[in-house]
């Protein structure tokens, strides 16, 4: 009891060890549980962050917002040409007015704890990290890394944490680190160029490691997919122990010379002729979605610059270009005025500006490595796959299952491309299911297995 | 019907709205180095929106552009009403002068097509005259645009045509380039030898032979190549968005100066070759563009229509059949598509060939004036290969 309430009341950094002495923390836990001792790594104290938008950036956004100048539309067009004008209009009109930032603001802060770390990146120098960590009340719960994508954000965590921290005898628990990716959110951006997967999986990796968690696992989504199968790679064994994802992407087949691709490619072919219903539907909708869904993918990758500066000085602008993704890419997600707002007004806040988000594309089409292809390393670790009806783009699951070690995999009839968002019940069912009891990715980090040692 | 004679003017109002938005302008930072690798350097943007906060006079630019003979003209368009078409038109003092139709394309303007006016216009024993018409688009410039989908190509041909024939000329030739070529290409195909009698293009493309041997390029025409590969590769997003997602794109480039401002330089000087823009000429440029009839999204449409559901890629400007009519081409050395001359036969009934200007990019008629005007003096003139094409306008006084 005396413990809770230190714990919950008095301060929350003596269990984390902020006396930067972790033995510290040892003492006031359970003397049963072996969580403290089997982390061997030292953790520097977490320096706690709350989001704070000054007056000053919310008087400015509004000013723009008044002064907006709005493009007429063709009749009836409807979401064909993008999207739509009574919308955009609806929504900047509110966004200028009623619409409380200070308000959705202060909530964030209270369901989100925040934080800030430094993280040194191998050839790049130090950069400053925001993150939100929530721990478990259960010592032996289960580190994960949820890493967002584009145009998402630390946001995307919201549901899921109080899910996943949940503590339940049938269910594992998670203790959950949700960055910000360098240049998202109020995280540090790169200042020099290249800064690409390697480096963002280095980045999360460190914060795992820095936070206590030399062995955890992933979950991720759009570039948090790409970003966990490089973690799954580079650290995957020794430090990441199973990876998550709900972006079920790979390379179409590819034909050329080398007589290994060759085979690979036939016989991802001879795959198609076993596609279930659902994966067909997927299928069109990825090949619809190639057709023309990704205008801002090909500007993104190759002129980021260019587009962010439209991006940086309008919120209008800003709005329009997530507004159609928040829009397009869920399944009837039945987003209010205020989440959409709060979604974008973190872009338009952030601590790099919009800008910034954009230059992963660039840096990762570069490397040739936008899509991840079964021709490459492929990580051992064990996978988990989750497939949802509106993913912009979902490839064919015996065609996953040539990027990894699937150990786990689902289909579900509802849900788009921000699971975690839409349909937090079914992603965090999905991981119950693949890390609880008797699932296939049960104890994979040792002592910690979202259960209460016994 | 008489022309209506037209000046630009824009509203002090707009004007100030313009200063207001500049004052506010917010700029994302760099990476080191980026150069233009990412996109158009910020030095280059912030000094253009400092300039075109203080020291840019659009008045006095717009004063100068009053100075060519615009005119507005209702046109009728077949399913999709009347249309207020602005234009430049510019007889030649020779009565028998040749009709020219100049259409531009995207990021162009009816400025790309004037400074050809005064050469073309200019009356000489030695090369032949012509009637200049400069259309400005439906959706660019200070041409009212399409109000309901499906506006394409055929459309803005129409238009074309039409303002010809109410212009009184029933028969006479066309100059394009870039979405330019599309139109007078579909003029051509519909039009052609009944109302359109020839027709030239600056932009330039070609499928390789079916022997094709890379090997047997000269040094230069492989680099030619080998920019074009990469200007395909890298140059072409903003092509994607505005043919798939134009109304997306709108609201940041109607609201924002300085991101419109981005948009179209990175094209500017993409485009050109080694082309000295200064910067009232881009501000003046940019200006036209924010202040268009329409706003910039009338410009993006046209890639909606003709491009966001293509069967082939670049369809519009190679379906069949290709036109009977003369052609002449113009090869520019720093377009955007730059192919051996022998590849680009097949883009119709190739009359007039020039050699490879020594300069020139995608907007020869601004950048390379007399260089064009010469190929078309050289194409329509005495001796030339479409001499006579237009009865009775050879071009010639009397």
């Amino acid at each position: 009891m005396a413990r809770d309430v230190i714990k919950s009341e008095i301060c929350p950094k003596l269990l984390t060890g902020s006396f930067g002495n972790p033995s510290a923390g040892a003492l006031l836990t359970s003397p049963s549980s072996s969580a403290y001792l089997s982390s061997p790594l030292e953790m520097d104290p977490e320096t706690p962050f709350t989001l704070n938008i000054s007056a000053t950036q919310i008087a400015d956004l509004k000013h723009r917002l008044e002064l907006t100048r709005f493009p007429d539309e063709l009749d009836e067009a409807e979401w064909a040409y993008g999207a739509p004008l009574a919308d955009i209009q609806r929504l900047v009109s509110y966004w200028q007015t009623d619409f409380d930032w200070n308000k959705q603001q202060a909530v964030l802060n209270e369901e989100l704890p925040q934080f800030t770390r430094n993280i040194d990146v191998d050839d790049v120098g130090t950069l400053e990290v925001h993150y939100v960590h929530k721990k478990s009340e259960l010592e032996e719960a289960i580190p994960m890394l949820f890493v967002h994508g584009w145009p998402g954000s630390f946001i995307e965590a919201r549901k899921i944490l109080p899910l996943l921290t949940a503590t339940h005898p049938d269910v594992p628990s998670f203790h959950v680190v949700a960055p910000s990716l360098p240049g998202y959110g109020s995280s540090e951006a790169p200042t020099k160029k290249g800064f690409s997967l390697d480096q963002f999986a280095e980045t999360c990796h460190k914060l795992m490691l820095s936070l206590g968690y030399s062995e955890y696992v992933t979950q991720g989504g759009d570039w948090g997919g790409l970003i966990t199968r490089r973690i799954a790679i580079k650290y995957g064994g020794k430090h990441s122990k199973a990876w998550h994802t709900n972006f079920p992407v790979c390379n179409a087949p590819q034909f050329t010379l080398n007589p290994f691709h060759l085979i690979t490619s036939f016989s991802m072919i001879l795959d198609l002729l076993w596609l279930s219903d659902f994966e067909k539907q997927a299928l069109q909708r990825a090949l619809e979605t190639e057709r023309i869904g990704t205008g801002y993918l090909r500007l993104q990758s190759t002129k980021p610059q260019t587009i962010g500066y439209a991006l940086a000085d309008s919120p209008v602008g800003l709005l329009a270009w997530i507004y159609e993704k928040l829009v397009g890419w869920t399944d009837g997600y039945k987003w209010t005025d205020d989440e959409i707002l709060t979604w974008i007004s973190i872009y338009w806040f952030s601590r790099a500006g919009p800008a910034a988000s954009l230059r992963i594309y660039y840096e990762v089409n570069a490397q040739n490595e936008l899509v991840p292809s079964v021709h490459d390393v492929r990580p051992t670790i064990p996978m988990g796959l989750s497939y949802f009806p509106k993913e912009v783009a979902s490839l064919p699951r015996s065609w996953l299952r040539r990027t990894g070690n699937v150990v786990f995999d689902s289909q579900h009839d509802k849900g788009g491309h921000f699971a975690a968002y839409e349909v937090p019940e079914s992603l965090v069912g999905d991981l119950r299911k693949m890390f609880g009891k008797g699932g296939p990715a049960y104890g994979v980090v040792a002592g910690s297995t979202g259960f209460k040692l016994s | 019907m008489a022309e209506t004679p037209f000046k630009i003017s824009i509203p002090q109002a707009l004007l100030d709205r313009l200063q207001q938005k500049l004052a506010l302008t917010t700029l994302p930072n760099e990476l080191e180095g980026s150069g233009w690798d990412y996109g158009v350097p910020l030095a280059d943007v912030k000094r253009l929106v400092a300039r075109w906060m203080d020291g840019y006079d659009w008045r006095h630019h717009e004063a100068q552009l009053n100075q060519l003979p615009q005119f507005t003209r209702p046109i009728p368009v077949d399913g999709h009403g009347t249309l207020d078409i602005h234009y430049i038109h510019q007889k030649s003092e020779v009565e028998g002068a040749i009709p020219l139709l100049f259409v531009h394309g995207w990021p162009g303007i009816f400025l790309e097509g004037s400074r050809i006016v005064p050469l073309l216009t200019a009356k000489s024993d030695d090369h032949p005259s012509f009637h200049v018409v400069v259309l400005s688009l439906p959706g660019f410039g200070f041409s009212e645009g399409a109000k309901k989908p499906g506006f394409n190509i055929a459309q803005y041909a129409e238009i074309g045509n039409k303002l010809m024939l109410a212009l009184g000329y029933d028969e006479y030739i066309t100059q394009g380039g870039d979405w330019g070529l599309a139109v007078t290409r579909k003029i051509a195909q519909l039009y052609g030898g009944k109302h359109s009698k020839a027709w030239h293009t600056n932009m330039v493309f070609g499928d390789p032979p079916a022997d094709f041997d890379p090997s047997t390029l000269t040094s230069e025409k492989q680099a030619a190549l080998a920019r074009t590969e990469g200007l395909m590769k890298k140059g072409m997003g903003y092509r994607h968005q505005q043919s798939t997602k134009p109304q997306t794109l709108a609201y940041a480039m109607t609201d924002s100066p300085v991101g419109l401002l981005a948009w179209i330089y990175e094209k500017l000087v993409a485009w050109t070759d080694r082309y000295n823009w200064t910067d009232d000429e881009v501000l003046t440029w940019i200006s036209i563009f924010y202040f268009s009839r329409e706003g910039p999204v009338g410009s993006f449409r046209i890639y909606y229509e003709a491009m966001g559901n293509e069967t082939v890629p670049m369809q519009a400007f190679r379906e069949a059949p290709a036109p009977e009519i003369p052609l002449g081409l113009s090869h520019f050395p720093g377009d955007l598509v730059v192919v051996p001359k022998s590849w680009s036969r097949m883009m119709g009934n190739v009359v007039f060939d020039s050699e490879v200007h020594e300069a020139g990019g995608h907007f020869p008629a601004y950048e390379q004036p007399e260089a064009l005007a010469g190929d078309l003096r050289k194409m329509f003139g005495k001796g030339g290969p479409a001499y006579g094409v237009v009865p009775k306008k050879l071009g010639y006084r009397n």
